[in-house]
């Protein structure tokens, strides 16, 4: 076999990427001209243009429906319906859940769970507070109001005190204080403060059904 | 009712098909709550994937709408979101690593809360386990956390939970823990002692004789005095 | 803010029909020279990838990992390359490479013959050897990526590319 139809492992090697230190002249030579030869065509390939698109979704509406494939949602489990918690009248005895799971063998739709510590859950007044004398409006936001800035204005007593109460339904809640419709603070004396995600700070306040018990 | 009987009936009764029409509409919430469409749609995709992956996808949705009430820019509210996504996925396999296969959505989100306050998932998985229903393991995890957070130590919080349901608490019992141990931190009890207190059954309105519907105060203070709540609520009686 | 690729297959099955375009682009963009490479002329290769494209739609029930619809893709993409170049060109000789154009530059000549040439000699390779040429020259891979996509060991893809490149070789020996 001539040199020329031999093409050296270490040629090879080279086009791999390999280091090539001691590969010889000649071979070095045909490698990159090879390679070379290649690069030219390469950069010469030019892709189909955008109207490829146009035509397989063109194909692609003449089909008929798809009909929803679910195959691949076995993996979806049933998930517990949160009720919005939403403002309860003083009058009002409504029950409200939290994390309901629903009970796949009564059918479809969420039905409420019957597990014995939850049957008797409840509404329960909670009061909160803040000294901010320097403010012309406080109002009171939280996961129980979607965060409304404004939905809940406190009152202002004596001493520079903002306080509102409000039936909250046994469980977890999160909340800030929104300071003259701009400033968003947590409540210092909470239950406990978390990272919101967004570089603030909620607290935290744990509602059981007697309410929010003092030692 | 054995602790471990109420996680089989739920792994039991998970229906392959069928509830994927009654997921929430979790759009009209968020265009309700004033979220501009393209961020309705990110949203709603990413709920949709965490649906599938068995996530809470609520807790990703009430997210995103909490950002857009506090004037988060979007780009930053879809990074809080992957990054919460993110966190309920690992809170997801904690709870599968110590043996609860499929945890339903609200375990998953309060074990998330619960990792956040450096829980760890030994812990997890003994409070689920204690847990005589799925709502007591959530507020389990989520009392846990909550005394966590006021300093207590991940361990003994975990303790105090899985000894107060092995004690047969009520979830009422539990839910009034971290309330009970804010007051004595606002009184200026150190968080070991308000731990120590908790272990040794402090905190429990039965325990203590007092029948429900009644707080007792500290003495010598006034009610309606500000100084004295410390923890910014009272208890009121409901009507 | 880009969807990823496994929001929108799952979209798509879901009735979101309009969204596969995002999908076509997208993969069109990225395959669209590999396409033309394995296939050896630009209007064949946008035949091709159309019908990739269709038959990936028609089956995406089946994609087993939505998030990887790009891997999937590629095979399905691959695969209707190889046909479609077996079914209009079985084996073409060097002799029929067509006359340069007139006005050509020397560059531009000697471009476009060794373009031809590589061509032609592509069609003496096979299938594999021509997907891994192409996939190490034209997409510009590491023989660690090539081994994931495709799940031949690197070695036999070292090969492969060896003896494509002997081929090349030979059939370019006038010029080099």
């Amino acid at each position: 076999m001539s040199e020329r139809d031999r093409f050296g492992a270490n040629a090879h090697r080279y086009l791999d990427g390999a280091p090539h230190g001691d590969l010889a002249p000649e071979e070095r030579r045909e490698a990159e001209r090879l390679l070379g030869a290649v690069q030219a065509w390469t950069e010469g390939l030019e892709p189909p243009t955008a109207a490829l698109d146009d035509a397989v979704m063109a194909r692609i509406r003449a089909k008929a429906p798809r009909r929803a494939d679910r195959g691949w949602r076995w993996l979806v489990r049933p998930q517990p319906i949160r009720l919005r918690p939403v403002w309860v009248p003083l009058a009002a005895a409504a029950a409200l859940a939290f994390w309901m799971l629903a009970k796949p063998e009564v059918g479809p739709g969420p039905t409420l769970a019957t597990d014995g510590a939850a049957t008797t859950v409840d509404t329960v007044f909670v009061r909160f507070q803040l000294i901010a004398p320097d403010a012309q409006v406080v109002s009171l936001a939280g996961s129980f109001s979607d965060w409304t800035a404004d939905a809940y204005p406190m009152t202002q007593e004596d001493g520079g005190v903002w306080s509102i109460t409000l039936p909250l339904p046994v469980g977890e809640h999160q909340y800030q204080f929104v300071i003259d419709g701009e400033r968003w603070i947590p409540d210092p004396r909470s239950h406990a403060l978390v990272d919101d995600g967004f570089g603030g700070t909620n607290s935290v306040v744990i509602v059981g059904p007697r309410g929010v018990v003092q030692s | 009712m054995m602790a471990r009987h109420w996680w089989l009936a739920v792994l039991l009764s998970i229906v392959p098909t069928g509830l994927v029409g009654q997921l929430p509409d979790y759009q009209s919430q968020m265009t309700e709550r004033g979220l501009p469409a393209a961020l309705v749609a990110e949203v709603t995709a990413i709920a949709a994937d965490a649906t599938a992956a068995g996530l809470p996808a609520g807790s990703l949705v009430d997210k995103a709408i909490e950002g857009w009430a506090k004037r988060v820019p979007q780009p930053r509210i879809v990074a809080a979101l992957n990054q919460f996504r993110v966190r309920l996925h690992a809170a997801q396999q904690a709870m599968i690593r110590t043996g609860h296969p499929e945890p339903p959505g609200p375990i998953v989100a309060a074990a998330a809360e619960a990792m956040a306050q450096g829980i760890d998932e030994a812990q997890m998985g003994e409070i689920v386990d204690a847990a005589q229903t799925p709502a007591s393991a959530g507020h389990g995890l989520r009392v846990a956390a909550a005394l966590a957070a006021q300093g207590i130590d991940g361990d003994e919080a975990s303790a105090i939970v899985v000894q107060s349901m092995h004690r047969g608490w009520t979830d009422a019992q539990l839910l009034d823990l971290p309330s009970f141990a804010n007051q004595m931190r606002a009184q200026g009890t150190p968080p070991q002692q308000v731990g120590q207190r908790l272990m040794q059954g402090g905190g429990s309105m039965a325990g203590a004789g007092v029948s429900p519907g009644m707080g007792s105060r500290p003495p010598g203070v006034p009610p309606g005095n500000p100084d004295q709540s410390g923890s910014g609520q009272t208890r009121t009686r409901r009507p | 803010m880009e969807l990823s690729d496994g929001s929108v297959v799952r979209r798509v099955l879901d009735g979101e029909v309009e969204l596969y375009r995002v999908l076509v682009e997208r993969y069109r963009v990225k395959f669209g020279r590999h396409a033309v490479a394995l296939v050896g002329d630009r209007d064949a290769a946008a035949d091709a990838m159309q019908e990739a494209f269709i038959r990936a739609y028609d089956s995406l029930d089946r994609c087993r990992e939505p998030d990887r619809f790009g891997s999937w893709f590629y095979r399905i993409l691959t695969n209707q390359c190889h046909d479609t170049r077996d079914r209009i060109r079985p084996h073409a000789d060097v002799t029929e490479v067509d006359p340069p154009a007139a006005d050509a530059t020397d560059a531009e000549l000697e471009r476009s013959e060794l373009g031809r040439m590589i061509d032609v000699a592509l069609d003496e390779l096979t299938p594999e050897q021509r997907e891994a040429f192409v996939m190490k020259h034209v997409d510009g891979h590491s023989y660690e990526e090539m081994a994931e996509r495709t799940g031949v060991g690197v070695d036999a893809l070292k090969m492969r590319v060896h003896r494509a490149r002997d081929t090349l070789r030979q059939k370019l020996g006038a010029w080099l």
